[in-house]
């Protein structure tokens, strides 16, 4: 703004201020008890500055929501081979049958290798519709039983595909916190996607990956089933002690 | 005479003395959703803060985002109008898209030591003027009408101009 528009506009705020001013002031002089008429100046009890306080429909109201994870199609729009995920809890303190009511977050990459997140930098925003992409929570049913859609994972360096799975008890307490490797080899689903539009070069697969190499007997090894056309379906039966 | 396009951030910090039921919501369910997840970053139970957590393990900021899912559902209930911030009318005139959700403490086994805080952007405004402690402002839209309708406002504590843009 310039410096005489800056000046004028001073001036037009002298002359409609006073009227506010007496409203704010603690002590009045001439003894009256009325703040300058026409003024809707009122304390607001949140930050105690000199405001007007909310003269409006009270609203929305709110109401109790869970987080966004809860939901089995995770998709949020990420183009990519349909993968309809299947796992099963069992409870190892009791024969590793079924365990319901367990809590089941899963995550994991989309077709390009990349999960959602944000908030790395100080001044970085989001906009608040499907920030969460391929994020999901489930509680298992009375077979110990979630289910997810989702897109097949993509993959980056360093990394065999994989989904990170977050098993919690009904109160919230952590279970396990495990992954699911993908099978290798000709025929399938890894194969087939074939890395999405990444291709294979540099992959890492299982064997060479820092967290599924130690697993000698595949028993982070998920099946996996379908094909590009149908989409695919994971099956994985995963134990807890609850 | 060049304008100015401003986006102002809100804030809205809530810990344990929230009264309103939207920001109760926000609080009790940050805080149980934060339990679950730093689980996550805390596997042989070592911290019970999350300033203990951040400090010491690698990634745990990813807690801010992870969290933030347990309030989703309550920034849609806002209809996209950013709350608490009125004009001079008494009226909310701020529009909002985009947001960043913080945790700025929080103790495991005490709610009350939880507080967070809401970091709302609102849309673009254009600053047409600054009459005494108050910004005569319109929403911006690349096309102007002769005639604009204009909020007159007070910057306020946790109020503040994020961005600006000169434009001729």
């Amino acid at each position: 703004m310039e410096r005489k528009n800056f000046i004028r506009s001073l001036m037009i705020g002298a002359i409609s201020t006073p009227v506010i001013i007496d409203a704010c002031k603690k002590t009045s002089t001439d003894g009256s008890t009325t703040s300058g008429s026409g003024t809707a100046g009122t304390t607001t009890s949140t930050n105690g500055s000199c405001t007007v306080a909310p003269t409006e429909t009270e609203g929305p109201f709110p109401t109790k929501t869970p987080a966004s994870f809860v939901r089995s199609d995770i998709t949020d729009g990420k183009t990519g081979y349909k993968l309809t995920t299947k796992i099963a809890i069992g409870n190892i303190n009791n024969s590793c049958a079924a365990l319901a009511g367990a809590i089941v977050d899963i995550w994991h990459c989309d077709a390009e290798g990349n999960y959602s997140e944000y908030g790395g930098s100080g001044m970085q925003s989001t906009n608040y519709q499907s920030v969460h992409f391929l994020r999901g929570r489930q509680t298992t049913d009375a077979n110990g039983l979630v289910t997810f859609t989702s897109i097949f994972p993509g993959w980056y360096s360093g990394r065999a595909t994989h989904i990170h799975v977050h098993i919690y008890n009904t109160a919230g307490t952590s279970l396990s916190i495990t992954q699911i490797a993908f099978p290798e080899g000709s025929g399938t689903a890894l194969a087939l996607v074939n890395g999405y539009s990444k291709g294979m070069n540099g992959y890492t697969y299982n064997n060479a990956d820092n967290v599924f190499s130690d697993d000698k007997t595949g028993i982070e090894i998920a099946t996996v089933t379908g094909s590009l056309t149908a989409g695919f379906e994971l099956n994985f039966k995963l134990n807890v002690k609850a | 005479m060049p304008q100015k396009v401003i986006t102002l951030c809100y804030r809205k910090i809530i810990d344990s003395t929230a009264t309103n039921p939207w920001d109760k919501f926000i609080y009790e369910d940050s805080f149980t959703e934060l339990k679950m997840q730093s689980q996550f970053y805390n596997q042989e139970g070592k911290y019970s803060t999350f300033a203990e957590i951040i400090l010491n393990v690698p990634g745990s900021e990813k807690l801010h985002f992870l969290v933030s899912a347990s309030i989703m559902g309550y920034l849609q209930q806002l209809n996209g109008i950013i709350p608490d911030v009125l004009d001079n009318l008494g009226r909310r005139f701020l529009t909002f898209e985009n947001f960043k959700f913080e945790i700025i403490n929080s103790d495991f086994n005490q709610i009350d030591k939880h507080k967070v805080a809401i970091n709302f952007f609102s849309r673009p405004l254009l600053w047409h003027d600054s009459i005494d402690q108050y910004l005569l402002v319109s929403p911006f839209k690349e096309i102007t009408a002769e005639e604009t309708f204009t909020n007159l406002f007070q910057i306020q504590p946790f109020v503040s101009i994020h961005a600006i843009k000169n434009i001729s």
